[in-house]
């Protein structure tokens, strides 16, 4: 009875006798409201639940490691075989950042899902950038693609959105969607240059911002005759319809679609490879957390092991004597 | 002297080889290519290719892009194209029949020329793995 008396005053003094052990190491790892007033020490329980939720987070983000994985295998074959479509009509008409033209149009690609590291953050940063640099005469304008882009442009460039497109992976990509994607962009947008932005993969780990020059028919007639790499295109014979110009037009119109096409299959693949290695560094590092979890566990558990023993020992030397 | 050929499409490259001409259908008639052809871009409609090489004509279905000559290499930039040893002739035969249906029922302008596009792509498709020759 006594002792009992004894020992719930001992545990009102504990926290002025008894500093916390370990307090450094448990204010970061468990929160002050985990463990209630007065408690001696941490219980291994509350420990115990974060370890938990640690493991859980470790296997989900493991696991969606893994999905990215297969994913970009899958869609990497098909980005690879993609990239021969748009070499020749760089050979032909040349890719010509530099040109100087008055309407820009800046179509930005960018993933719907998140988790996916810094990918879509880099693509808006290039475009605002892009924005900027063409100068105070001209007017540039956008067409976002993907969720992730929409909402942050959204924030700051609403009037200078033209089109937003979202979704673009709910179905299995291929050249038809992108086509009437591409046809309807070019129904609805005026230009003179597009430029699209997107993250071109180069391996597992390096994604690359690229930009991609389109122009339209008009400009590459003046440029032609200008000189230059699109000289070359004056000495092309053109054959199969018309007239000139309206091969060019779906020549530009084509060049468009393909470039577009193998453009979002290059940010597809980026983002899988991104997310994969979001996802592993994130389960490195829940590993890290729970091996220090565990540490703290023992000494906790240790702990209170110790303070059972004393008082037991305490307890019966003072019935002795 | 022979020429090298180029297929791609969006998806895979069909065809990578060396030939000696090629028949190609376009918007405004069927054009022959021989080696030292001038270079030229060429806008090729929904049509059979036909290649010569050993002496043996093939043909392939190819439903619309672009070719570019340069000296003596050909890139040939389609929406789709088939050899016509991939092509099951029931299935282009059925695909065929149904093209014919829809294009009778059809109504409003996007859908008919639609609806005649596909039917002229069965119909490219048929007579790709028709041949012969």
């Amino acid at each position: 009875m006594a002792m009992a008396a004894i020992r719930r005053e001992g545990r009102r003094y504990a926290p002025l006798l008894f500093p916390r052990p370990n307090a450094a190491v448990r204010s970061s790892l468990v929160s002050e409201e985990d463990v209630p007033f007065g408690a001696r020490s941490i219980s291994t329980q509350v420990v115990r639940n974060r370890m938990k939720s640690v493991r859980n987070i470790q296997k989900i983000t493991k696991a969606m490691k893994m999905v990215a994985a297969s994913k970009l295998r899958a869609i990497q074959v098909r980005a690879e075989n993609s990239r021969g479509l748009w070499q020749p009509f760089t050979a032909l008409l040349g890719d010509t950042p530099s040109v100087d033209v008055k309407k820009n149009v800046i179509v930005t690609i960018s993933s719907d899902k998140g988790l996916c590291g810094g990918i879509n953050s880099t693509s808006v940063k290039i475009s605002k950038a892009l924005h900027k640099f063409s100068g105070p005469d001209k007017e540039t304008k956008y067409v976002v693609l993907g969720e992730k882009a929409k909402a942050q442009m959204v924030r700051d460039s609403k009037k200078d959105i033209l089109l937003t497109i979202a979704e673009l992976q709910k179905n299995p990509l291929n050249y038809t969607q992108v086509s009437v994607l591409a046809d309807d962009i070019l129904k609805n947008v005026e230009f003179d240059a597009l430029r699209i932005v997107f993250n071109k993969f180069h391996s597992v780990v390096s994604f690359l911002p690229t930009i991609s020059t389109v122009l339209s028919p008009e400009v590459v007639e003046r440029e032609a005759e200008s000189g230059g790499k699109l000289g070359e295109l004056d000495s092309y014979e053109v054959e199969g319809g018309e007239t000139k110009a309206e091969i060019l037009q779906n020549l530009s119109e084509f060049q468009f679609s393909c470039v577009l096409f193998n453009a979002v299959l290059e940010n597809a693949c980026s983002e899988q490879g991104a997310r994969m290695s979001a996802m592993d560094s994130s389960s490195r590092n829940a590993g890290d957390m729970l091996d220090r979890l565990t540490l703290t566990y023992n000494r906790t558990r240790q702990a209170s092991i110790t303070t059972e023993l004393i008082e037991i020992i305490s307890g019966a030397s003072a019935l002795e004597g | 002297m022979t020429l090298n050929l180029c297929v791609l499409t969006p998806n895979r490259i069909v065809w990578d080889s060396e030939v000696k001409e090629i028949i190609l259908s376009t918007n405004s008639g069927q054009i022959r290519i021989l080696p030292n052809h001038v270079p030229a871009a060429i806008a090729i409609d929904i049509g059979i290719l036909r290649i010569r090489l050993n002496g043996q004509w093939l043909r392939m279905a190819l439903m619309g892009g672009f070719a570019r000559i340069g000296n003596n290499k050909i890139i040939i930039l389609v929406n789709d194209a088939e050899k016509s040893s991939d092509i099951d002739p029931q299935e282009a035969q059925k695909m065929l029949e149904l093209a014919e249906a829809n294009v009778r029922k059809v109504e409003g302008k996007r859908q008919t020329i639609e609806a005649n596009l596909a039917l002229r792509q069965a119909r490219t498709r048929i007579e790709a793995s028709n041949a012969i020759s």
